[in-house]
C-alpha cells in the first residue's frame, strides 16, 4: 500500500487493555484551567515510569462544564484500576487543589466510580462542606467545596472508571529529522480533532521508541535499535539507506474504535505531506503479537475495513 | 412523573399534612389518597380534593389553595417534589430526607427543621426559627426570614435575598464569590421556580450556628 509516495508496512501496533478515566478542569479562564490541567496530565507520558498516561483531550466552552466556566477534558490511562486511582488522587493533590480558581468534575459516567475529591476533601480539615445538587438529568451529584487561600476549592466526588486501551502507535520514517517531525505534528493536528483519545507523549511524539530487554540486566526496556538510524549497517535494521530519522506517535483511548480512526486520521495527515517532502514509511510498533490484546494492523485501518 | 394535585378546601383548624409526602402518595389513586386519615378523625377528602395524573414511580405533589393553617407539608420527604402553591404553614419541609420543595408563598415558623438533604426552596418569607437544627440541604427564602433563623443549625446552606437579623451566634465570614453557586443555580433553572432567576456568584458568609457544630452557612446574594 502506497499512499501519496509513502509506503505502509504491512503491520500492526500492539496495544494493551487499560483503564482509563475523563476528569472535566474548568478555571476562571482557559490560560488557568490549561494551568492545571497541563500539570496533571505533566509527567504521564509512560506507565512505565510515570504510573499513568494522561493528555488533554480537548477545549470545553462555558456550556460544557458543570460550572459554567471555560475549561478542558483529561483523559488519563493505567495499567490497573488500583495505580490508576493512586494516580489520580495524587495528581488531584498536587496538581488541580493548588492550581488557582481549578475545579474538577467527573467527565465519565460508569459503574465503577472511583475517588476524585473524595478523599481530598480532609485537606480542608473539617471545614470542607458537602453539597448534593442535581445534574440536568435529575441525578443527585455530590460536590465538595473546599477553604482555600484563593477562596474555595470545589470538586466532584468521584468520577468514573472505564475499560480503555493503550499503546495504538505509528512510526513515521523520513529522509531527515525535520520533514519527520513536520508530519508528525500535522498528524497530531489531524488526531487532536477526534474524542476519547489523547497521545501522551510530549507534544504527541515520541523519539526514543522502545524494545523488551537488553543487554543490561537490570533494565527491562532499551532502544528500539531496529529503528535508530545511526545503527544502520551495526544492527539488524529496519531501515533502508535513505532514513535518517523516525519518530513514533503513540496513542491511548476509550475503545479499539476511537484509537483505529485518529490513527487513520494522523497518518494520512503525515502521509499528505508525500514522498516529496521526506516522508518515506509509515510502520508501527509491536512485540510479535504476543503480548497486547489489540492488533491495529495499519493497511485495513487505511483502507477503511477497520473503524 | 405522576402528578397529584391537592386543592385545599376552606378550613378554619391546623391540617397536619404530614400523611401527604410523594413517598406515601406514590402509586395511589384519588379514591385511596381521599381516605388517608389525616387524624384519627379527619379525611384527605375532608379538607382536600385529590386529583391524579399519570403513574410513573417519581412523584410530584402539588398543594393548592394553601394557607398558614397547613403544616407539615413535605415532612420527611425522600424523594419527587412538591408545590406548595400558596402560604404553607408551621414545620415545611421539617426532616425533609430528599427531593425538592418549593413554596410559592410565605411559610410558618421552623421551615426546614431537622432538614438532613435536599433543596427547600421559600419564594416569600420565612417564619421564626427557619431551618432550625438542620442538618444539610439547601434551604432558600427569597422574602424576609423571622427570629432566630437557624436556631441550632448543624451543617447546610441557608441561602438568602434579604438580609436576616444579625445574631451572636453566627459568625460573619465577609464577602465571597463561590464557584459551587453556579452548579447550584444551573438546578434552580430547570425547576419552575423564582429561584431561577438568580444568578449573582457574590455573596456574605455567616457560619454558625456556633452555639452547636457551627458548621452550617448562611449565603446572603449581593
Amino acid at each position: 500500500m502506497v499512499i501519496n509516495g509513502v509506503e505502509i508496512d504491512d503491520t500492526f501496533a500492539e496495544a494493551f487493555n487499560m483503564r482509563g478515566t475523563r476528569v472535566l478542569i474548568t478555571a476562571q479562564n482557559l490560560r488557568w484551567a490549561y494551568n492545571a490541567a497541563n500539570a496533571m496530565t505533566g509527567f504521564a507520558t509512560s506507565v512505565i515510569g510515570c504510573g499513568v498516561e494522561a493528555g488533554i483531550e480537548r477545549e470545553l466552552t462555558e456550556d460544557e462544564t458543570p460550572d459554567g466556566r471555560p475549561g478542558v477534558s483529561v483523559l488519563l490511562f493505567a495499567m490497573g484500576s488500583k495505580v490508576l486511582m493512586q494516580q489520580l488522587e495524587t495528581r488531584m493533590g498536587q496538581c488541580i487543589l493548588t492550581c488557582p480558581t481549578a475545579a474538577a468534575f467527573a467527565g465519565i459516567e460508569s459503574e465503577d466510580m472511583i475517588s476524585l475529591g473524595k478523599h481530598l476533601r480532609f485537606f480542608g480539615d473539617g471545614y470542607q462542606v458537602s453539597k448534593q445538587i442535581p445534574d440536568a438529568q435529575g441525578r443527585l451529584k455530590r460536590y465538595w467545596r473546599i477553604p482555600v487561600m484563593d477562596g474555595e476549592f470545589l470538586t466532584e466526588e468521584t468520577t468514573g472508571m472505564v475499560r480503555a486501551i493503550g499503546g495504538g502507535n505509528f512510526l513515521v520514517l523520513g529522509t531527515s529529522q525535520a520533514q519527520v517531525l513536520t508530519a508528525c505534528e500535522a498528524a497530531i493536528d489531524a488526531m487532536r480533532q477526534f474524542p476519547n483519545v489523547v497521545m501522551p507523549f510530549p507534544g504527541g511524539v515520541v523519539r526514543s521508541g522502545s524494545k523488551v530487554g537488553s543487554k543490561y540486566p537490570k533494565m527491562f526496556a532499551s532502544t528500539n535499535d531496529a529503528f535508530c538510524p545511526t545503527l544502520k549497517g551495526v544492527v539488524k535494521s529496519e531501515l533502508d539507506p535513505r532514513v535518517e530519522s523516525v519518530m513514533e506517535i503513540v496513542v491511548n483511548g476509550l475503545t479499539f474504535s476511537d484509537i483505529a480512526v485518529s490513527m487513520k486520521a494522523g497518518i494520512e495527515a503525515a502521509c499528505g505531506l508525500g514522498k516529496d517532502n521526506g516522508i518515506l514509511r509509515i510502520s508501527a510498533g509491536n512485540y510479535g503479537g504476543k503480548l497486547g490484546q489489540h492488533h491495529f494492523k495499519l493497511r485495513p485501518i487505511l483502507s477503511g475495513e477497520v473503524a | 412523573m405522576s402528578h397529584i394535585t391537592l386543592t385545599a378546601k376552606p378550613v378554619s383548624r391546623q391540617i397536619d399534612c404530614r400523611a401527604l409526602s410523594p413517598q406515601a402518595l406514590q402509586g395511589k389513586t384519588a379514591a385511596e389518597i381521599s381516605a388517608i386519615k389525616l387524624t384519627k378523625t379527619l379525611a384527605v377528602a375532608e379538607v382536600f380534593e385529590v386529583a391524579v395524573d399519570g403513574s410513573d414511580a417519581a412523584t410530584k405533589v402539588t398543594f393548592k389553595n394553601t394557607n398558614a393553617q397547613h403544616a407539615y407539608m413535605g415532612f420527611g420527604m425522600t424523594a419527587g417534589q412538591v408545590i406548595v402553591e400558596g402560604d404553607a404553614g408551621d414545620f415545611l419541609g421539617a426532616q425533609m430526607q430528599n427531593g425538592v420543595l418549593i413554596c410559592k408563598g410565605n411559610a410558618g415558623a421552623r421551615a426546614g427543621d431537622r432538614m438532613r438533604r435536599g433543596m427547600l426552596l421559600i419564594e416569600g418569607n420565612a417564619g421564626d426559627y427557619c431551618a432550625s437544627d438542620m442538618m444539610a440541604g439547601t434551604l432558600g427564602v427569597l422574602g424576609n426570614t423571622g427570629a432566630q433563623l437557624g436556631y441550632g443549625m448543624k451543617r447546610g446552606t441557608l441561602l438568602l435575598a434579604k438580609a436576616p437579623a444579625l445574631q451572636a451566634t453566627w459568625i460573619d465570614c465577609g464577602m465571597h464569590k463561590l464557584p459551587f453557586l453556579n452548579i447550584l443555580y444551573k438546578s434552580f433553572k430547570l425547576l419552575d421556580s423564582r429561584f431561577a432567576g438568580i444568578s449573582s456568584l457574590r455573596v456574605r458568609r455567616w457560619m454558625g450556628d456556633m452555639g452547636g457544630l457551627g458548621k452550617a452557612e448562611i449565603l446572603l446574594i449581593q
